[in-house]
């Protein structure tokens, strides 16, 4: 098919659709049609049919609080977009939303929104126009030469990610760095080693044990809402037989906050612990593999007990418990993943699933994304030391930065913020004036997820291939505000005039898109604007059945665990930062429902704080509320003390997420940046920054504050009453329950 | 309302439920929470906010104890001085319990807070003065007050942000109590829309908003009169009973073996929450 004067490889490049493992059936001739759907407001005469002044309507749409890619429906009444609740239909969610998802509305009705294209001349900001702003990009990429135009973006998918790729082709340049300052990186690459994929599909609620060496799933991990899913499925179990959580960690998650047992693990040991437990299952009876059993070998339980502070006892009973109860799942999460060892100890781990043959149970192959063009990119923390080093060798000239904020969340070490400035010409495409906005030249207002067009495939897809679709839940906010896919397009205009001229607008390019290829995407047989306002209304198309094979299996060859890290003299605790379910990697401290939503388990809210297990701040002798000054080698900040019980006593624990400089009104000056403090540490087999691996001595300043938390005087005592109450499972029936 | 219309129709205003000559007619609504399924993620809170047009404090007033969250998480430790809680954290969502003889409405001095016909403990706003006795009598501390008039207070509802609120709630204003409502801005809209097809709600036709959140579907709601709603059989299979004070389950000899039970029970003020006991596994 020739169309416009591309050939068809080239065109289905343009669509997005290229690169393809499956053919594209007939593309008709379609025509870009101008019309969009209309969400009107309750002034206008044009109201839509099915629009009653009162009644609501839902709009399938999806989420982007965080890359679970959650499928959402909002709520839209005269209007005006009120709440998200989730798309029932949805495999990821299943109509749940989580606290996050939830306050997607303040990052769209935010007041410190960026609202107009603003250049930046020393020190002075001016309003730009956008066809302006376009021209000052056309001008600096070129003047620049294929590298020396880089991209920084976080984890991208679906058709915004196409038009990325497509404009970085364009330019010729191939320096895209893909940056997710807290996403699961190490976890991932040793997946891809033990299963020979990067994030295999687990079920959780086909488990009737479930180890987890710090993956907080419950709380901040992959695709939370989800796993919660699973995990209710899982303590209910089937026939009253309730599945059994095991968190190994060494600061409490929410997820251990949820489990059965919860062990302290001297930081950086949990390989050992995983090793341990294989020795104890052998020793039960258990039939290992003789490269396991050889590995193993040393790893009695006393020896164990002694490196890890998990007692010989709690190890034998785990395997005992894991040799009774099948199918099991043993998941590797970001405690485990935060060493220099990172990746030898998440192999550990992995060994333990294939002893317990839970590989091909439990563990399964992920869906296979027919269309390479739109499937995830996850970002990388060694991606930020990459660029980093490029900006302060002067290669490069231009840099693009969407969706991450490095300014605020590289360790201190990578001198990002100086690097920066020795780049010429800095665009950031923003939602708010953010640290990194603050440095750019060029800031690019970009529309909301609840304005914009878009597409996303998750990382995460727990049934087959999906492509959510993102749609406008309401008429732009601030007339100047455009969807990053709108942005993209009129770039790659300017580059690629011939490939895209046909398309108006993002929306009909992605409409021309999805059409080209309706038959792959369930729509084969129905025409055009049916097929259209179908998948507009269910929010998500099937991308084919395919799935993927786990291609590899654990081995035991090339592992070697370190004995446990010795106490540094000089900085003697390990900090480790905690990545809280309301505030990630921080883009969303200017959400203030989130900022006043306590902590799950400290309760705390509006600030950092500094946790500490009761030993420990004993022989510090501080009390709750005390400052303290925190200060590793790359850094130093003053935080509040909260005395946790959750916590070993070599650790201490900070939440990411706030000490914002800029942001606005709800997150600038609230706590501190806690990445601040991060040493740059990496993974010895990946390159990836080991969040766990900073050490810190903690002071007293003297000054004391009241801590601001909702547990109330009690600090966590029922007072002998009966209010939460807790049973076990010999003294319950749950068969029969309703 | 005047006072003495009030003291005239004492018992339409101050009706003790449950009893037996007057028992509910079409509704009694109620909830459960299984505290085994609870993660305490906080997904329920937020949607409250969402939903019911909660303003946001800030640090000080949190601090001063003025934050409005009608439903909270309490967050329990275990008090016997392990060196660490190895069995996790105790996660409670409490919000208002609805009690069906609330200590709150007795000592409402203007009948701002009272008993509705389909079992929910309700709130009037422009009835209440603010005395806040209501508060004081709450066994659950569940009631907050409006301190300030946050409509108007800087960076509660700045510009846009107004565009978020629900229409279908009120904005309360300065001196007023308020608290959990079981949504019932969605119970009446399923209400009228039953009554106008000649029906009565269906079970699962309405959700809460901190139930349509929860991730985990801890949180069960409906008719307690519909024996066949999920959450009458939750109860019914709980052997718990609205209309009681200590259920009889529990005066077995060794107790028994089902983990619904009602906090304060004793008090004699008949909540409409049943709380599902945590439960631990004991092999490990």
């Amino acid at each position: 098919m020739i169309e416009n004067g591309i050939n068809r490889r080239d065109f289905l490049k343009v669509m997005g659709w290229g690169g393809a493992a499956v053919a594209l059936a007939g593309c008709g001739n379609t025509s870009v049609q101008d019309g969009k759907e209309i969400v009107t407001s309750y002034a206008s005469l044009d109201l839509p049919e099915y629009a009653i002044p009162g009644i609501s309507v839902y709009f399938n749409s999806t989420c982007a609080q965080c890359d679970a890619g959650c499928n959402i429906a909002g709520r839209v009444r005269e209007g005006r977009v009120l709440k998200l609740e989730g798309n029932p239909a949805s495999p990821i969610n299943r109509g749940k939303t989580c606290g996050l998802g939830q306050a997607g509305v303040q990052a769209h009705y935010n007041p410190d929104r960026v609202r107009q294209p603003l250049l930046r001349t020393g020190g002075k900001t001016e309003e730009l126009a956008w066809d302006k702003a376009f021209a000052l990009i056309n001008e600096k990429v070129g003047g620049a030469k294929g590298n020396e135009v880089a991209f920084l973006t976080g984890g991208l998918s679906g058709h915004a990610k196409v038009l990325f790729t497509n404009y970085m082709d364009a330019l010729g340049s191939k320096s895209h760095y893909v940056y997710e300052a807290v996403a699961p990186s190490v976890v991932r690459a040793a997946n891809k080693k033990a299963y020979g994929v990067e994030m295999p599909r687990l079920h959780i609620d086909k488990a009737r044990v479930v180890v987890s060496f710090g993956a907080d799933f419950l709380g901040a991990w992959v695709s939370p809402v989800h796993f919660s899913q699973q995990y209710a499925q899982f303590r209910k179990g089937s026939n009253g037989q309730r599945g059994v959580l095991v968190q190994i960690e060494s600061k409490m998650t929410l997820t251990g906050a949820n489990a059965d047992r919860w062990l302290a693990v001297r930081p950086g040991t949990e390989g050992i612990v995983a090793l341990g437990v294989i020795h104890a299952l052998g020793e039960a009876g258990m039939s290992l593999p003789a490269d396991v059993a050889a590995l193993s070998k040393a790893y009695d339980a006393e020896r164990v007990s002694k490196d890890t502070g998990v007692s010989a006892e709690q190890i034998k009973k785990l395997a005992t418990l894991l040799k009774e109860r099948t199918p099991s799942l043993v998941i590797a999460g970001s405690a485990a993943e935060g060493y220099a060892h990172g990746s030898q100890n998440a192999a550990a781990i992995a060994l333990l699933n294939r002893v317990l043959g839970n590989i091909g149970k439990t563990i399964d192959a992920p869906a296979t994304v027919p269309f390479p063009q739109v499937a995830v990119e996850t970002g990388k923390r060694s991606a930020l030391e990459a660029l980093s080093g490029s900006m302060a060798g002067g290669a490069v000239k231009v840099l693009f930065t969407y969706a991450a904020n490095p300014v605020y969340s590289a360790p201190a070490a990578l001198k990002f913020k100086e690097n920066l400035g020795k780049v010429p010409f800095k665009v950031a495409f923003a939602h708010f004036m953010d640290e990194t906005a603050q440095e750019a030249d060029l800031v690019l207002p970009l529309d909301s997820a609840m304005e914009e067009w878009g597409t996303v495939v998750p990382e995460y897809m727990p049934e087959t291939a999906q492509l959510n679709i993102r749609q406008p839940l309401m008429e732009r906010l601030h007339t100047e505000t455009r969807g990053v896919g709108d942005i993209m397009l009129a770039l790659l205009k300017q580059s690629r005039p011939n490939d895209y001229k046909d398309f108006d607008d993002f929306y009909a390019y992605l409409r021309n898109a999805i059409l080209k290829n309706k038959a792959a995407l369930g729509g084969a047989g129905t025409d055009d604007d049916t097929f259209w306002m179908e998948t507009l209304s269910k929010g998500i198309a099937p991308m084919g059945t395919a799935m993927g094979k786990l291609a590899a299996t654990p081995a035991a060859s090339g592992l070697s665990l370190p004995a446990p890290a010795e106490a540094d003299s000089a900085y003697p605790l390990r900090l480790i930062p905690y990545v809280t379910p309301n505030l990630r990697d921080g883009r969303h401290a200017n959400q203030p429902w989130l900022q006043e939503s306590p902590d799950p388990l400290t309760t705390i809210v509006w600030d950092t704080w500094v946790e500490m297990h009761p030993s420990t701040a004993a022989k510090l002798g501080v009390v709750e509320g005390d400052i303290v000054e925190v200060s590793s080698r790359s850094g130093t900040v003053q935080a509040q003390a909260y005395i946790f019980p959750g916590i070993h006593p070599d650790a201490i624990s900070m939440p990411l997420g706030n000490g914002h400089t800029s942001m606005g009104r709800w997150a600038n000056g609230v706590g501190v940046n806690t990445f601040a403090l991060l040493d740059q540490v990496v993974d010895k087999d990946t390159g990836e920054l080991a969040l766990n691996e900073t050490q810190v001595k903690v002071s007293k300043t003297g000054k004391r504050v009241i801590v601001v938390k909702d547990e109330g005087f009690a600090g966590g005592s029922q007072a002998g009453k009966k209010i939460a109450v807790r049973t076990s499972t010999d003294k319950v029936e749950l068969t029969g329950e309703v | 309302m005047s006072v003495s219309n009030m003291l005239e129709n004492w018992k339409n205003f101050r009706h003790m439920h449950p009893v037996d000559d007057a028992p509910h007619a079409e509704y009694k609504w109620a909830m459960s929470i299984d505290l085994d399924a609870c993660t305490g993620c906080n997904a329920c809170t937020v949607a409250c906010y969402a939903e019911n047009n909660l303003p946001v404090v800030g640090k000080d007033k949190f601090n001063a104890g003025q934050q409005m969250h009608w439903m909270r998480i309490e967050r329990y430790w275990d008090e016997d001085k392990r060196d660490f809680p190895d069995q996790g954290a105790q996660f409670l969502p409490m919000m208002c319990q609805h009690c069906e003889a609330a200590p709150c409405e007795t000592v409402c001095p203007a009948g701002a807070t009272n008993h509705t016909a389909d079992g929910l403990n309700s709130q009037v706003y422009n009835r209440c003065i603010g005395s806040r006795y209501c508060s004081a009598n709450c066994p659950f501390k569940v009631r907050y007050f409006n301190w300030y008039d946050y409509p108007t207070t800087d960076n509660v509802w700045p510009a846009e942000m107004t565009e978020q609120l629900n229409p279908d709630v009120t904005v309360r204003g300065k001196g007023v109590m308020e608290k959990c409502t079981f949504c019932v801005q969605r119970l009446e809209r399923a209400k009228n829309n039953a009554r106008t097809e000649g029906r009565l709600v269906k079970d699962g036709e309405v959700q809460t908003a901190c139930q349509q959140a929860c991730p985990t579907n801890a949180i069960s709601f409906g008719n307690l009169v519909e024996p066949e709603s999920k959450v009458a059989k939750q109860w019914a299979h709980q052997q718990v009973e609205l209309a009681r004070e200590g259920q009889a389950k529990d005066e077995q000899e060794g107790g028994s073996k089902l983990r619904g039970y009602r906090i304060f029970e004793e008090l004699r003020a008949y909540p409409s929450v049943m709380y599902l006991e945590r439960v631990r596994e004991s092999a490990i």
